[in-house]
């Protein structure tokens, strides 16, 4: 039947609908392929997480919630996500309160803004384990130049080790992970910075307002925005730390610093608890899901 | 049916009481073709099937695996027209790369290294092809019969199948300088105080006694007592054997319940935090790179480590442009070698070769490895002063050749067949690395202040609920079978 021959009431031979169904021919190998990518390792995550697929035994019957009755018994997972939240907690206001500081600084035209923009920024573009195996080296106890450094202050040789004092581990990661990423929140923030409407500055400044009421009434609205997507960006990132808390303790001493992406590499990579991660994989998707829905809706960029 | 075929079919059924007759018989009556060697007929057979083909092996990444980069890979290529093709692997990844690489099926491997321990878990998850039938079609029986008993019999087979050929010696050797201990005024001194000669401790105790003392009597000229790796991936090593040492059991044999928190359990973790008094500062960070840098600087008088340190501290071949990593050895020529104290060293890690069960040319694969770990090959390979390989066959330890390299080879060689007769297995099962996880966790939480037997109840705890996770009955099997090995346990 040709379309000439048709109803002209049918669907098909209206032109409106001629033209939804080829937009749809359009999309559909992208949405397809999106689904394939997307959808169907969810699904499969889903499926895996209630055999019983270990490193010894490939056994994909259906054991029901087995494994998450251990997840939600293991001790040590819940450990791990409450190390990934300290990490995220502390690191990320100081990182916050650091990049605003320095975007502060750097939003009048100082001399030579320009190149030390360019190297305060050099830190981001390290590879995080590449950053962490450095900062390794640096708190060494034999050839670091930190315990040099403070043993010449504290005039004295002092055996600090960052990497197993179970006082000092914490800050010698937070040390290494706000060096790395507070030039990524200077970046976006002086980015933010530079687009505040200048005139309102200027009148709030004839108004009489001081700095601290222009920052709050002016300024961090107007870089809200931007910087409530830094943070969003920032809190996902250290949510899946591994890199330089991998490299700088394997997640000790004991399970003192394991992150849940630590975890997760070491059941998952390294004992081949197959399904027993599919469920831990399947926890972390939910709980990151209702983080980042809960902050779009914060910001408003959900709708 | 030719003796060349018949001498291992007969070596399968007889087993190994009747090889030396057998082996003798069948080289008297088969003439040029049996006399041949291992390594030859590995040769012979892989230019017809593997010439012009590449196969892969997984081989230890840095010094280790310029064996097969230098050496044994270009030899075998001009000799097969084979080539070999290195995946260099960080040993911590080893596991996990073989795993991934089996579960994925791409047959991207054909010839692995791995570590003993491992066996039983690659074994039974399908990952390594059965050998046996290989040894006897290439005729390789009588010459793994040759490797030193402690390899041979507990690192080749699982469920009495050989899974992979036992290719390095690992073993613990106690080194200390022996320049220090001959010194008339430290020894006279040392008797004074302690009632004894000072000589290479037999005991824990007396390691102590001599630690300290040197400690005091030399930290003035920068020496301290002793060194140890204490950092937790090597420390769980020296804890397995100075646990067994100090009369110490993993398991209960009926119940598998574990009993690493008895009483030898906490002696050795309270002994090694006082210890550390002796060492130099830093010293629970020590691996085996920091441990060496100290020793061969000449900065501590006693260690326990792998063969490779007497190789450096000997400084043969530092001119080797691969070992300019290794700092210039302060030390040569003032090295003793021994027993470590208890006399049973740990046979740590080492390295079998096998065959990948997904490979597209297992039989390639295997007469590569055949060859490498052949007699005659393998005299040359554990010679490589860059390799790493440590004797782990009997004429290694008498070779001509090594026991001229350095003046004190013969000592050297001595104690390491010493140690390969006495020496101790690392605790094998299924899911080892759970186990050695949970045992490496605790010696760093060791050093970060925790009370040892709390240290260890939680340790053993965790070993409960993967030996429960496993299954009791299955895991009590493997375990057993581990401990019926001649080096499982002080005999």
């Amino acid at each position: 039947m040709v379309a000439s021959q048709a109803d002209p009431l049918t669907p098909a031979a209206r032109p409106g609908a001629r033209d939804r169904g080829f937009k749809y021919a359009l999309v559909a190998p992208s949405i397809f392929v999106l689904l394939l990518i997307g959808i169907f390792p969810l699904v499969y995550l889903l499926v895996v997480s209630f055999q019983n697929i270990t490193m010894t035994d490939v056994d994909t019957s259906f054991h029901g919630l087995l494994n998450y009755r251990l997840l939600f018994h293991d001790q040590r997972l819940w450990e791990a996500l409450l190390h990934t939240v300290i990490f995220i907690v502390i690191a990320l206001p100081v990182e916050l309160i650091l990049g605003l500081l320095m975007a502060q600084l750097f939003i009048d035209r100082i001399p030579g803004r320009q190149v030390f923009i360019a190297l305060l920024v050099l830190p981001v573009v390290v590879s995080p384990i590449v950053a962490g195996a450095t900062w390794s080296l640096m708190f060494d106890n034999r050839f670091g130049p930190i315990n040099q450094i403070i043993g010449w202050i504290a005039g004295e040789e002092l055996t600090l080790l960052w990497t197993i004092n179970p006082h000092l581990v914490y800050p010698a990661i937070l040390v290494a992970e706000i060096w790395q990423w507070t030039p990524f929140m200077f970046l976006l923030l002086l980015a933010a910075l530079s687009a505040v409407d200048k005139s309102q500055l200027e009148a709030a400044s004839i108004d009489g307002a001081g700095y601290w009421r222009t920052f709050f009434r002016i300024v961090l609205p107007a870089i809200w925005p931007v910087m409530a997507v830094a943070i969003l960006i920032r809190g996902l990132d250290l949510f899946r730390l591994f890199d330089i808390v991998w490299a700088l303790t394997k997640g000790g001493p004991g399970t003192m610093t394991e992150t849940i992406s630590i975890f997760t590499y070491v059941k998952g990579f390294q004992q081949f608890d197959t399904s027993y991660t599919a469920a831990v994989a399947l926890l972390i998707i939910v709980l990151l899901s209702v983080l980042v829905f809960w902050g779009l809706k914060r910001v408003e960029l959900a709708r | 049916m030719s003796v060349v075929n018949a001498v291992p079919r007969l070596l399968a059924i007889g087993g190994r009481a009747l090889l030396p007759a057998l082996a003798i018989a069948a080289l008297a009556a088969s003439g040029p073709v049996a006399a041949q060697s291992a390594a030859q007929r590995a040769v012979d057979a892989a230019k017809k099937i593997c010439s012009g083909k590449t196969i892969t092996i997984v081989w230890e990444a840095g010094l280790q695996s310029l064996d097969p980069l230098n050496f044994s890979g270009p030899k075998w290529e001009q000799l097969t027209g084979c080539k070999v093709k290195v995946v260099e692997v960080p040993v911590a990844e080893m596991f996990t790369k073989i795993m991934q690489e089996y579960r994925a099926g791409t047959g991207a491997y054909d010839a692995l290294n791995v570590i003993p321990a491992w066996m039983p878990d690659l074994a039974q998850a399908g990952a390594l092809e059965v050998l046996d039938p290989y040894v006897d079609k290439y005729g390789f029986r009588a010459e793994l019969q040759k490797i030193a008993p402690t390899y041979r019999d507990n690192q080749m087979m699982v469920g009495g199948k050989i899974y992979g050929f036992p290719d390095d010696g690992d073993v613990f050797v106690f080194y200390y300088r022996k320049d220090l201990f001959a010194r008339a005024d430290l020894k006279s001194a040392f008797k004074a105080k302690y009632g004894y000669d000072l000589a290479p401790p037999k005991t824990w105790k007396q390691f102590d006694d001599i630690g300290s003392f040197l400690t005091e009597k030399l930290k003035g000229e920068g020496i301290y007592g002793a060194s140890m790796f204490r950092e937790a991936g090597y420390g769980n090593f020296m804890f397995q054997e100075r646990f067994r040492n100090e009369g110490g059991k993993f398991f209960d044999a009926n119940t598998m319940k574990a009993t690493i928190n008895t009483p030898a359990g906490v002696k050795v973790l309270t002994e090694w935090r006082n210890e550390n008094r002796f060492m130099p500062p830093g010293v629970e960070k020590f691996g085996f790179v920091e441990n060496l840098a100290v020793f061969l600087q000449g900065q501590s008088a006693m260690t326990i480590s792998w063969p490779p340190y007497g190789r450096f501290a000997a400084g043969y071949l530092s001119e080797e442009k691969a070992l300019s990593w290794v700092p210039k050895s302060q030390i040569a020529g003032k090295v003793g070698y021994a027993l470590p104290p208890g006399g049973h060293p740990e046979l740590a890690a080492g390295f079998a070769l096998s065959v990948a069960s997904t490979s597209k040319q297992k039989e390639q694969a295997y007469l590569f490895i055949q060859w490498l770990n052949s007699e005659e090959i393998s005299n040359q390979r554990v010679q490589l002063p860059y390799a790493l390989r440590d004797p782990f066959r009997d004429s290694h330890f008498t070779n001509p050749g090594y026991l001229k390299l350095w003046p004190d080879a013969k000592d050297y060689l001595a104690a390491l067949k010493a140690g390969a007769n006495t020496g101790l297995l690392d605790l094998s099962l299924i899911q080892t690395d759970k186990y050695e996880e949970a045992l490496r966790q605790g010696i760093s939480r060791l050093w970060a202040g925790e009370d040892p037997k709390k240290i260890l109840d939680d340790i053993a705890r965790q070993w409960d609920e993967t030996t429960q996770r496993v299954g009791v009955e299955k895991q009590k099997a493997v375990y057993n079978a581990w401990a019926a090995k001649s080096g499982a346990y002080p005999k």
